[in-house]
């Protein structure tokens, strides 16, 4: 047991750190503001390396473990939210399971420019019907000759238009099982974006994080070579609840690093506004609501960091991943929702950062798998 | 009252700007299927001002006998004057039922009448029938024959109730428009035309009318709409919601869309149904290239028929229909639309 992180580490996290605050934060208003995914810090992330931490170097990346990665998501997410999920999308759920599925000939030709960010990755398993129940797939793929036949849509695709690499999950097959029950068989694949039948609808006006590319994806007889098929044919959804297990953990530093932020804020908040005649942090209120929120704070950061390290050194982690994702985001939006009170009327501001806190840190509750989702992992696992 | 002094079928014959209204001839044609139950006649009261040219339109449609009442206070509707004339038609023939249309006219008039001459209505019914009263016997309590049995959809279309008058004449009912069938047309039938005043002073209750204003709208709401014609991303293109437009014209419906089509730009939100645009029950809905996702689906699942046509045969959307084709909606729709038209112009 050692709670002390390693000189890598705090190297890896001073490197972040100074990052975020230089190139994220003087931009994080005008992303919010203006909806605009964030081109430019994304550019000078891929040459800082930001975009294939956990990749070994051999495909481009930096070879480094997971709970440097989980520090980079948390680092850029004390100061944007959007920034932070951009990274976690693009390194947990399309490099992760290229890294984990691929043949080396996918590595070499997907995972290379992913782990170096010369192209930015994405992930499409929901559908409208399949949300949480995400066996409830309609896309279909067919296999035509030499190519797979793509037909079907995705919604709510994080970093969807202006991802170049898409992993997504096709029902290939349904088959009957021994109860006499039809059960579909997923796949899944790599598909390029500017592949002919392969095209964006919607884009989503969200609440928070919004200088995040939520698209819908759609595809019209979309024809993918055969060997894009990711894994073995009919594995795909033992493919997409692995790579969810990651992408939690990537959340979950996302939402630590906005209460992180946002407990940040409040603290030099409460020093420097006066009423009755002192700060307002000389109050008991105030002192024992930050106490409350700094010890939520740090509970989460260390199961998130738990979550990280069995990541890299247990086959199965999904526990951990699921009690990381479920308290660290339930704490950013209780720590965000009081950093707004004791902010008063100016945290309802959007001039001040904590609002912009309060709604980015709403959706860590909600996407890679809800917060309900996270309980029936935990408690499925006590109760087996 | 003597209840056997009561006879025969009247139906009011509404008029507007002294054209009938589609009403009064279906309710011609229900009045004289009650008639012949009733081994009697069915009347057509014509209310309004130099209005007698149309007793002979009603007379086509099957009215044995129509009741002009025309003087120059019934030119437009207004309650009172029109509430009078009924009222006064009805003292003096005396008729078993007496049918009006459901319209806002007919709403308003019914329940005037109903209360003015002390007997029951039932509002806005979508079946009548001859039978006893009541309809199972009870023991100890006498069965009556030959009643008006009403049925008319109550809370909302929840439940339907069947509601007979059997002390007070006339059997008063609202007739739900669009229900009752015409009667064919007998070209050159003539009625017995009665013409009836018994006269007009204008008096307090008479309201005046300073203007009738005809609203024109160009976008049909689709909330509105009986037959919907509605289209997904499937349709393909704007151009091609021509041969959706075409199927909605023969049909008299409307076109609508969902979200993917607003989201495309190729129709505006106003036309869009589901969680996020319009809650739509229409009568008919076609679903066509629309996958039927539940954010789709719950804005129009109330539809009475839903009829999908996806070239997906697992497409969710089948799941809702009562109706569904698996094929090729640019093959489908224009043959639907020609037999549609074909069969239309038969009737």
């Amino acid at each position: 047991m050692d709670f002390m992180l390693t000189k890598q580490h705090e190297m890896a996290r001073t490197l972040f750190k100074e990052f975020a605050e230089k190139e994220v934060k003087p931009l994080a208003q005008e992303v919010d503001e203006t909806e605009v995914f964030p081109r430019g810090t994304v550019e000078k992330m891929a040459k800082a390396g930001f975009l294939g931490i956990p990749v070994p170097k051999e495909y481009g990346g930096q070879g480094c473990d997971p709970l440097t990665y989980a520090m980079c998501v948390e680092e850029l997410s004390k100061v944007c939210g959007t920034t932070g999920v951009i990274v976690s999308a693009h390194t947990s759920l399309c490099c992760d399971p290229i890294m984990t599925y691929g043949t080396e000939e996918q590595k070499q030709k997907y995972l290379v420019p992913l782990a170096k960010g010369e192209k930015i990755g994405a992930f499409g398993l929901t559908e409208p019907g399949a949300g949480t129940d995400a066996q409830g797939q309609q896309t279909k793929a067919v296999l035509d000759g030499d190519e797979w036949v793509l037909n079907g849509s995705k919604i709510f695709i994080t970093n969807g238009k202006e991802a170049d690499v898409y992993v997504i999950f096709a029902v290939t097959d349904v088959v009957t099982d021994a109860k006499g029950r039809s059960k579909k068989m997923i796949s899944a694949f790599i598909v390029e974006k500017g592949t002919p039948g392969f095209t964006f609808g919607t884009k989503e006006k969200k609440m928070g994080i919004r200088g995040s590319s939520t698209y819908e994806l759609i595809f019209t007889d979309c024809r993918i070579p055969k060997e894009n098929l990711l894994g073995k044919e009919g594995k795909g959804f033992g493919i997409a609840m692995h790579t969810l297990d990651g992408g939690r953990i990537g959340i979950a530093s996302q939402a630590l690093g906005l209460a992180e932020g946002a407990l940040e804020r409040t603290i030099e908040y409460v020093k420097e506004r006066k009423q009755f005649g002192r700060a307002i942090g000389a109050f008991q209120n105030t002192q024992f609501q930050l106490a409350d929120m700094a010890t939520k704070v740090q509970a989460a950061q260390l199961l998130v960091y738990k979550a990280a390290v069995a990541k890299a050194t247990q086959k199965v982690y999904s526990v951990e991943a699921a009690m990381a994702k479920l308290y660290a985001a339930e704490v950013a939006m209780e720590v965000t929702t009081k950093a707004v009170q004791l902010h008063g009327g100016y945290g309802y501001i959007r001039e001040y950062d904590v609002e912009r806190m309060m709604r980015d840190a709403k959706i860590t509750e909600i996407y890679e798998g809800t917060s309900e989702v996270q309980r029936m992992v935990i408690s499925g696992s006590l109760l087996k | 009252m003597n209840i056997q002094d009561y006879k025969g079928v009247f139906v009011f014959a509404q008029q507007v700007d002294n054209v009938l209204s589609g009403i009064a001839l279906e309710l011609v044609g229900k009045g004289k299927d009650l008639a012949k139950d009733l081994n009697t006649e069915v009347t057509a009261v014509l209310v309004g001002s130099d209005v007698k040219g149309l007793a002979d339109e009603l007379a086509e449609y099957g009215a044995d006998k129509v009741i002009v009442v025309d003087d120059p206070e019934l030119k437009e509707y207004r309650t009172e004057p029109y509430a009078h004339a009924l009222s006064s038609v009805i003292d003096e023939f005396k008729p078993e039922i007496f049918l009006v249309g459901a319209t806002a006219i007919g709403r308003d008039l019914g329940p005037r009448v109903s209360a003015r001459i002390h007997t029951g209505l039932t509002a806005d019914c979508t079946q009548l029938d001859i039978g006893d009263f009541p309809i199972n016997p009870v023991p100890g309590k006498e069965q009556l024959h030959n009643q008006l049995l009403m049925t008319r959809p109550a809370f909302g279309g929840n439940t339907i109730a069947t509601i007979a008058c059997p002390d007070f004449r006339p059997q008063m009912a609202t007739v739900r428009p669009g229900v009752m069938q015409k009667a064919p047309k007998e070209a050159g039938k003539k009625a017995v035309v009665v013409e009836f005043n018994p006269g007009f002073t204008p008096n307090d209750k008479y309201v005046e009318i300073l203007e009738v204003v005809k609203a024109v709208s160009d976008v049909a709401d689709i909330m509105d709409a009986k037959i919907l014609v509605s289209g997904g991303r499937g349709v393909g293109s704007p151009e091609n919601f021509k041969i959706l437009e075409d199927l909605a014209e023969v049909l008299g419906g409307t076109v609508s869309c969902s979200r993917a089509v607003v989201d495309a730009g190729w129709k505006p939100k106003d036309l869009q149904v589901g969680q996020t645009g319009k809650t739509v029950r229409p009568n008919v809905y076609f679903a066509i290239g629309i996958s039927g996702a539940i954010q789709h689906v719950a804005g129009m699942e109330e539809a009475d028929v839903i009829i999908a046509i996806n070239k997906d045969e697992t497409a969710p959307i089948f799941e809702v229909a009562d109706y569904g084709i698996v094929g090729d909606l640019n093959k489908i729709v224009p043959a639907l639309t020609e037999k549609l038209k074909a069969e239309l112009a038969a009737k």
